[in-house]
């Protein structure tokens, strides 16, 4: 799942994703309180799928991604997904804070094609571990 | 016969036993003689007696029967009884010598007494047998009378007087000493002492002194002399003696002395000496004077603070002399005071000296009395006090000084005693307060603060009074001229005496409301600032990234269908990009640079140089840059504000190098009072002169990004981190050369 509200940056991540050939199905959600409305519903049905692995923005609308990851790290049935932190933002408070809300990972968005790549290795390694 | 000697009556009565005792002529001879004549036979019975015998006798004798004396008592001088025939003419019958000279006392029937000397005879025959006696009475009444009456006379006068009368043979053997004297050596009876050698009694060390003395008054002088006894109880006595040559009995000249105890007197001299030494010797100038004020003493310091001699002084009166002018009804009243027994205790006045000049003093005078307690005079104590006087006025006047000074200053100043009780406001105090002159201590200005400073200022206040240290407070005093609070920052300094003790607080208070509102007001629009910029510089990064991505995208993929100009604009796009990019960057270090608010700890200077050394490692290498260091120092600066320092200033005279020269950049430090200097030095393109002040505004660049690429903020960055630690930043430069940049930084 990839909660990111940049058009821009979701059209580069999904390009990473591919270079890296990962195999795994992507949904995407636009702001925060979408995501967590996600994870409401697949607590009520047991049948809604839950994700492997979660690309959380940290600078979204209405609920910013700090307070998406808390929320989840709550949830019954999503709460143990791997998750990536990910922003424009390098600051350590930053990172600090994300990896006490329970990221697994934190990455800085680049502000280049190359680097940005590199977020497709990420991912797959994740995945594979 | 008072006229005839013993020698001539026994040669009368010697001449009359050789005539014949029955011739008439002779009887009527010895009828007529005026002395007492009888004669015995050679028992001692009477024979014949005159008429003078009768009277003298007091009696007629019967002739044949009564012995010589045998109605008469008699008694020897010392009042012992001399039986009859033990008398001289009993002891001349037996045949034995005839004593001469005798003196005895008779007793007549009618009980009345006689002094008499008798002076017999004895009668002999041819053959010497002693055939009878005849004895020549001497009245001697009168002239014993006389000299027991002398004798009496004598007693008397040497019992009563109180001085030791004393008589001393030459070889110093006591004669004879009278009571008083017996008193004075210790002796209870004339017994214990009488025949004894005086020179026993003298002190050890007087007596061959004394021995001298009275040997030469034996020899016939007059003298006297001063010594010490001891006594027979060992009691030390001075004494002096006054002696004269005495003829004794039997021929010798003996001394006869009065002698006084003067011990008594010996210690009032000393006393009276020491009283003097005392006097004389005192700094404070002593003088006496009588009722009348005329001075009757003058010590060495009356000498030396009037300049009076005490000849000049003494008998001239203390107004003519002493006493200015203006002053002269003192002297009556002092004398007044006197009179009436009291003292005058240090009355500060003004005296005239020999010269002329006069000076302020201090008297102390008591009233002096005699043995029987009537004044008769005064002493007087007095003190220059010209020097505390001078004190005194000096400090009114500083005083007076201190407070015309005080009045005249636009900010409250209040003093406070050691303690810390305010004792002290200036003008402007009570022109803002509107308080009463006269209340001081604590309840003095609480009253004008803001109910939430005042505990914390009284707290403040006290550990300041108690620890010595300064004061330093901020607090809000009521405006009672436009209603509402004003902020005063008050602050005080102890004021130490030589020793160190503290002997008055100086303190001040001074309006800085306005400053303080603007000083509140600039810390919020600061930190408003600051928060916009970064939430700003956050959020301008994320659109620049999306250009720059794109953009790169965009030429990546489509760039084989792109034309060359298609491709150079997208170049501009990239380029202006990245430059926004590195602009935000740069604008948030730039408001970053005050925010670290907690204390500095030290930082290495070294070290920051290697961290900005690591971040330019790109350029460095692309440049071939040399880059040296001389050795750099510890000190309070944040690390991050270093490396920043050294990161742009480094990266510039990289930048800003000769395209003639390798870039050689030169990194130092210098120890100078108050911090260090350092210095990065490079042999680049250099500075024009009129540009130098410029460079470190925001934003000012003297080249465009054509030649030199640079976002203009680096040197704002570094001038407002030196700014932050009070230092200067400045650089000296000769264009073409080189240039260098030097900036100070705190230890």
């Amino acid at each position: 799942m990839i909660v990111e509200d940049n058009p821009g940056d979701v059209f580069v991540i999904r390009a990473a994703l591919q270079k890296a050939s990962v195999d795994a199905e992507l949904s995407f959600v636009k702001d925060g309180e979408q995501a967590i409305k996600f994870f409401d519903e697949a607590d009520a049905d047991n049948g809604a799928p839950c994700p492997a692995l979660v690309l959380l923005d940290i600078n979204l609308p209405r609920k910013q991604g700090g307070e998406v990851l808390q929320y989840m790290r709550g949830t019954r049935r999503c709460g143990q997904a791997l998750v990536i932190a990910v922003s424009s933002s390098d600051t350590a408070m930053d990172r600090e804070k994300m990896r006490g809300l329970g990221a697994n990972c934190y990455f800085h968005k680049p502000s280049t094609y190359a680097e940005f790549l590199k977020l497709g290795e990420l991912v797959k390694e994740l995945l594979s571990r | 016969m008072s006229g005839m000697t013993a020698v001539g009556v026994s040669a009368l009565t010697a001449f009359v036993a050789r005539g014949e005792a029955s011739n008439r002529v002779f009887q009527e001879m010895m009828d007529a003689l005026p002395v007492s004549i009888y004669t015995t036979d050679a028992e001692g019975r009477l024979t014949y007696f005159n008429p003078a015998a009768v009277k003298l006798s007091g009696r007629v004798p019967q002739l044949g029967s009564d012995h010589w004396c045998v109605t008469w008592k008699i008694f020897l001088p010392d009042g012992t009884p001399l039986p009859h025939d033990q008398c001289p003419m009993a002891i001349a019958l037996k045949g034995g010598e005839v004593p001469t000279g005798i003196e005895c006392i008779a007793e007549r029937p009618d009980g009345s007494r006689f002094w008499f000397t008798p002076c017999p005879a004895v009668l002999r025959d041819t053959e010497g047998r002693i055939i009878g006696g005849i004895n020549l009475l001497v009245d001697i009444t009168d002239r014993k009378n006389a000299e027991i009456q002398a004798q009496e006379q004598f007693r008397a006068i040497v019992e009563t007087t109180p001085e030791c009368v004393k008589v001393v043979a030459p070889d110093g053997t006591l004669l004879f000493m009278n009571s008083p004297g017996l008193t004075m050596i210790g002796a209870a009876s004339a017994q214990e002492v009488t025949g004894r050698n005086v020179y026993d009694l003298i002190a050890p060390e007087d007596r061959d002194r004394f021995r001298e003395f009275n040997e030469s008054i034996c020899l016939g002088e007059k003298a006297s002399l001063e010594f010490d006894i001891v006594g027979l109880q060992g009691t030390r006595c001075h004494m002096e003696t006054h002696a004269a040559p005495l003829r004794h009995i039997d021929g010798t000249i003996v001394q006869l002395a009065i002698t006084r105890n003067i011990t008594d007197r010996k210690q009032a001299e000393r006393t009276a000496l020491l009283l003097g030494a005392i006097v004389d010797s005192s700094d404070d100038a002593i003088i006496s004077k009588d009722l009348t004020g005329v001075i009757t003493s003058w010590n060495k310091s009356a000498e030396r603070l009037f300049g009076y001699t005490a000849d000049e002084a003494i008998g001239r009166t203390v107004a003519n002399l002493l006493i200015p002018e203006d002053r002269q009804d003192e002297e009556p009243d002092i004398l007044a005071r006197l009179q009436r027994d009291e003292r005058v205790d240090h009355f500060e006045t003004v005296r005239r000296r020999k010269d002329g000049t006069l000076f302020d003093i201090s008297l102390t005078i008591s009233p002096v009395k005699n043995a029987q307690g009537t004044i008769i005079g005064a002493s007087k104590i007095a003190r220059d006090i010209s020097d505390r006087k001078r004190a005194e006025a000096e400090l009114l006047a500083s005083e007076a000084r201190f407070r015309q000074l005080a009045d005249s200053m636009p900010q409250i100043v209040w003093t406070a005693r050691p303690d810390g009780y305010l004792d002290y406001y200036n003008e402007r105090w009570y022109e803002f307060t509107g308080f009463a002159r006269g209340t001081y201590g604590d309840a003095s200005w609480e009253g004008i603060l803001h109910p939430d400073d005042v505990l914390k200022c009284r707290e403040t206040w006290y550990d300041a009074v108690q620890s010595g240290q300064p004061y330093n407070i901020q607090y809000r005093f009521w405006n009672r001229q436009e209603g509402g609070w004003r902020w005063f920052m008050g602050r005080a300094l102890p004021v130490r005496n030589s020793e160190g003790t503290i002997v008055k607080w100086f303190g001040c208070c001074t309006d800085f409301d306005d400053q303080k509102r603007v000083e509140d007001d600039l810390r919020r629009v600061n930190l408003d600032l600051e928060q916009f910029a970064f939430s700003a510089s956050h959020d301008l990064q994320e659109p620049l990234r999306g250009i720059k991505l794109y953009s790169e995208l965009l030429t990546n993929m489509y760039g084989e269908r792109l034309d060359s100009q298609a491709l150079e604009f997208l170049s501009y796009m990239r380029g202006g990009a990245t430059r926004l990019e590195m602009l935000v960057r740069d604008l948030l270090s730039y408001t970053q640079v005050t925010k670290f608010e907690k204390s500095v700890e030290d930082s290495d200077a070294a070290e920051a140089v290697t961290l900005a050394l690591a971040n330019l490692a790109g350029i460095v290498e692309e440049s071939g840059a040399q880059i040296t260091t001389g050795p750099l120092p510890t000190l309070k600066v944040h690390g991050t504000h270093l490396q920043q320092l050294f990161q742009n200033l480094i990266g510039n005279a990289i930048k800003y190098r000769s395209p003639d020269r390798t870039p050689v950049v030169r990194v130092t430090s210098e120890r100078q009072d108050g911090g260090w200097i350092f210095a990065v030095s490079d042999n680049g393109i250099g500075i024009a002169p009129e540009y130098r002040e410029n460079i470190f505004g925001l934003f000012k660049r003297l080249h465009n990004s054509d030649e030199y690429s640079g976002t203009g903020i680096g040197l704002a960055i570094c001038k407002r981190i030196v700014d932050r630690y009070q230092g200067r930043i400045w650089v000296e430069s000769e264009p073409g050369r080189g240039s260098t940049f030097q900036f100070t930084l705190p230890f």
